[in-house]
C-alpha cells in the first residue's frame, strides 16, 4: 500500500505540491489529471525519490526516505515519456537493466532467475523475438514496450506513469493502459498514472484525482468526482462541451 | 563480435611489434619476439643477435612502446569512464581539470626546484595536483548542486581548469627562464623512460580496469540519463564519485609521467563504441587496447617522421586526432539524423 502524508515538494524553495495526502491500496490504480504545471509530475518525482520533499511517503508501512536506492527501486518504478536513445544497446540488455537492483555479487552477473524474469517480461510485451535487435532500430511504440518491459523487470510494488502514451498510436495507448490496469489487479500491486488524456485516465482506473495548483481538487470514484462543474473548475474551461463537440464529429462518421 | 575482438588484439600486438622493429636500426619482428622470450622467460638462445640490437630492443624500444601502450590505455579508459558517467561525449581528463592541475604541479616543481623523491618528484606533484583539481571541482559541484548533476560537474571542471591554466601561465610569465622547460613537459613524451614508469603505471591501469569493470552495469544504465538510473536503483552519487575518482587516478598518473597528450581519450572510446556497441563490459577493456594501440602508433610517427628529429607525441595525437574525431563524430550524426 502506498501512503502519502502531507507531502510538499517543489523547485528552488517554492512548493509545487502543497501538503498532499493520499492512499492507494494494493490491486488499485489511481489516475491523476489536471492542467499543466499543477504538480502532477512533481508529485511522482517525490514518490520515486527523484526530488527531495517534506512529509512522508510510505510503501507497505516503510518510509521511502530511509530506503537505499536499490530498496526504493524494488518498491517503485517509473515509466515516463520516451526519451531519445543515443546508445545502441540490445532490447534484451535494456530490459535486463531493470533487474539491476536484484543483482548481487562483485560483478553483479544476472542469475537464472533474472534471465527467466526478463524472458517473461519480453514475452509479455511481445518483443521476445526482437531481443537481439538494437533499440536504435525500433519504432517509438516498440521502444516504449521495451521500457515497459524494463519497468516490469524491476518487479516493483508500485508503477508510476508520467505521460507514458505520448508518441504512441491509439492501439498501443489502449494496450498499455489496459495491461497496467490488469497488472495491478492480478498481481495485487498499484499503479499511479499521470495522463493528460482524460479518456485514458478514466480507462486506467475507477479512482481519479483532479489536481489544481499543487492540491487535490477532488478525489474518488469517477462517478463521484468527474462532473462538468469539477472539470471546469480545475481546467478553467468547459471540458465537457469540448468533448461533446469532438464526439459529435465521430457520430456522423461512416 | 568475438571475431572483431580477436582482430583488435592482433592489430594491437602487431602494432607493438611493428613500432619496436622500426627505428634507427630496423630489427626483424621474429628477433624481437626471441629477445623478449629470452629476457623474460629465459627461453631460447639469442647468441646470433647482436648485443647492441638486444640492448636497443630491451632497454629502449620495448619499454618505450609499452609505456606508450599503457599510457594510451589509461587515458582512454579514463575518457571512456568520464564520457559515460557524465553522459557527455566530450568529457575527458582535460575538461575535468586533471591535466591542468598536473601541469600546474609540474610547473611548481620546475619553478621551485624542489626534489622530495629522486626521479619521482615531478610525477608525484603532477599526480597530486591533477587529482586535487578534479576533487575540488567535484566538491564545489556537489556544494552548488546537491544532486551533482552532470552539467554542473562538467561546467565546474571547465571553470576550475581555465582558472588553474591561468595560474600556470602566470607562473611562466613571471619566471620566463623556466618557460621552455614547462612547455616541453606539457607537450608530452614517452621517450627515455626505461622500465620503472611501467612498473608503476601498469598496476594502476589494472586497478582502474578492475574498478571500471566492477561498475560496467551502472555505466550502461547511466547512459539512459540520471533520472532513469536513479529509478532503476543506481546509487548515483556514490557511483559517480567512485568512477570519476578512478578516471582521475588513471589519467592523473599517466599525465604525471608523460605530460599532456590529448585526443586519444576522446578518439579511442568513440571508435570502440562504434565498432563494438555501447556495452561497458566491452567498451572499457577494448578502449584500453584501442587507446594503447593509437598511442604506440602516434609515438612511432612522432619519432620517425622527421628523423632524427623527434616531435612531441602530443602534437601528433592532436594533429591527427582533431580532424579524425570531428570526422567520426559528425559522420555518426549524419547517420542517425
Amino acid at each position: 500500500m502506498l501512503k502519502l502524508i502531507d507531502v510538499c515538494a517543489g523547485y528552488n524553495g517554492i512548493d509545487v505540491v502543497k501538503s498532499l495526502s493520499l492512499e492507494v491500496q494494493k490491486g488499485e490504480s489511481l489516475a491523476i489529471v489536471g492542467p499543466n504545471g499543477c504538480g502532477k509530475s512533481t508529485l511522482l518525482k517525490a514518490i520515486c525519490g527523484l526530488l527531495s520533499f517534506r512529509g512522508t511517503v510510505e510503501i507497505d508501512g516503510q518510509s521511502t526516505a530511509a530506503m537505499k536506492p536499490r530498496q526504493l527501486a524494488a518498491k517503485v518504478a517509473m515509466l515516463g515519456q520516451i526519451s531519445p536513445v543515443y546508445f545502441s544497446y540490445s532490447v534484451y540488455d535494456v530490459v535486463m537493466m531493470g533487474r539491476y537492483l536484484h543483482m548481487g555479487g562483485l560483478l553483479g552477473a544476472p542469475s537464472r532467475m533474472d534471465k527467466d524474469f526478463v524472458e517473461k517480461c519480453l514475452t509479455t510485451v511481445k518483443l521476445w523475438d526482437e531481443r537481439d535487435k538494437s533499440i536504435n532500430a525500433l519504432s517509438g511504440g516498440q521502444l516504449q514496450r521495451v521500457f515497459l518491459a524494463r519497468t516490469l523487470a524491476q518487479d516493483p510494488q508500485v508503477i508510476l506513469l508520467d505521460e507514458p502514451t505520448n508518441h504512441l498510436d491509439l492501439k498501443f495507448q489502449l494496450e498499455l493502459i489496459d495491461y497496467l490496469k490488469n497488472w495491478a489487479k492480478e498481481q495485487s500491486r498499484s499503479v499511479i498514472g499521470v495522463l493528460h488524456d482524460i479518456n485514458l485516465a478514466m480507462r486506467l482506473s475507477d479512482n481519479i484525482m483532479l489536481m489544481k495548483a499543487g492540491e487535490i481538487a477532488a478525489m474518488g470514484k469517477i462517478g463521484d468526482v468527474v462532473s462538468v462543474a469539477a472539470l471546469e473548475e480545475v481546467y478553467e474551461m468547459d471540458v465537457a462541451s469540448a468533448m461533446r463537440e469532438t464526439f459529435a464529429l465521430w457520430k456522423d462518421l461512416r | 563480435m568475438k571475431r572483431k575482438v580477436i582482430i583488435l588484439c592482433i592489430i594491437a600486438i602487431g602494432t607493438l611489434l611493428f613500432a619496436i622493429a622500426i627505428g634507427g636500426v630496423n630489427v626483424a619482428p621474429m628477433e624481437i619476439i626471441r629477445i623478449i622470450l629470452n629476457r623474460t622467460l629465459g627461453i631460447g638462445n639469442v647468441d646470433d643477435i647482436s648485443a647492441a640490437n638486444s640492448a636497443i630492443i630491451w632497454n629502449l624500444r620495448l619499454p618505450r612502446a609499452l609505456l606508450a601502450f599503457v599510457v594510451g590505455g589509461m587515458l582512454s579508459v579514463s575518457g571512456a569512464i568520464m564520457q559515460s558517467t557524465l553522459r557527455n561525449p566530450l568529457a575527458s581528463p582535460f575538461t575535468m581539470g586533471v591535466s591542468s592541475g598536473a601541469s600546474l604541479g609540474a610547473a611548481l616543481v620546475i619553478f621551485s626546484g624542489i626534489a622530495f623523491l629522486p626521479m619521482l618528484t615531478l610525477p608525484t606533484a603532477g599526480f597530486v595536483m591533477g587529482m586535487a583539481t578534479m576533487v575540488v571541482a567535484m566538491f564545489l559541484a556537489s556544494r552548488i548542486d546537491g544532486m551533482m548533476e552532470n552539467n554542473t560537474i562538467v561546467l565546474m571542471g571547465m571553470v576550475i581548469s581555465l582558472f588553474i591554466n591561468a595560474l600556470t601561465m602566470l607562473l611562466m610569465a613571471l619566471q620566463r627562464e623556466f618557460m621552455q622547460q614547462i612547455i616541453i613537459w606539457q607537450m608530452g613524451s614517452v621517450a627515455m623512460r626505461d622500465w620503472p614508469p611501467i612498473a608503476i603505471l601498469a598496476p594502476v591501469l589494472a586497478l582502474g580496469l578492475f574498478i571500471a569493470l566492477r561498475y560496467h552495469r551502472e555505466m550502461d544504465i547511466m547512459t539512459f540519463g540520471e533520472d532513469t538510473a536513479k529509478t532503476l536503483g543506481v546509487n548515483l552519487k556514490r557511483v559517480k564519485w567512485t568512477l570519476l575518482l578512478t578516471a582521475a587516478l588513471l589519467s592523473g598518473s599517466a599525465i604525471s609521467f608523460v605530460g599532456i597528450i590529448g585526443f586519444v581519450e576522446l578518439i579511442a572510446p568513440h571508435i570502440v563504441r562504434r565498432i563494438f556497441g555501447a556495452r561497458h563490459s566491452l567498451v572499457i577493456p577494448l578502449s584500453a587496447m584501442m587507446g594503447g594501440t593509437i598511442m604506440v602508433l602516434a609515438d612511432l610517427v612522432a619519432r620517425t617522421i622527421m628523423r632524427p628529429e623527434e616531435l612531441p607525441i602530443g602534437i601528433i595525437t592532436a594533429l591527427i586526432g582533431a580532424p579524425f574525431f570531428a570526422y567520426i563524430y559528425f559522420a555518426k550524426r549524419k547517420e542517425t539524423a
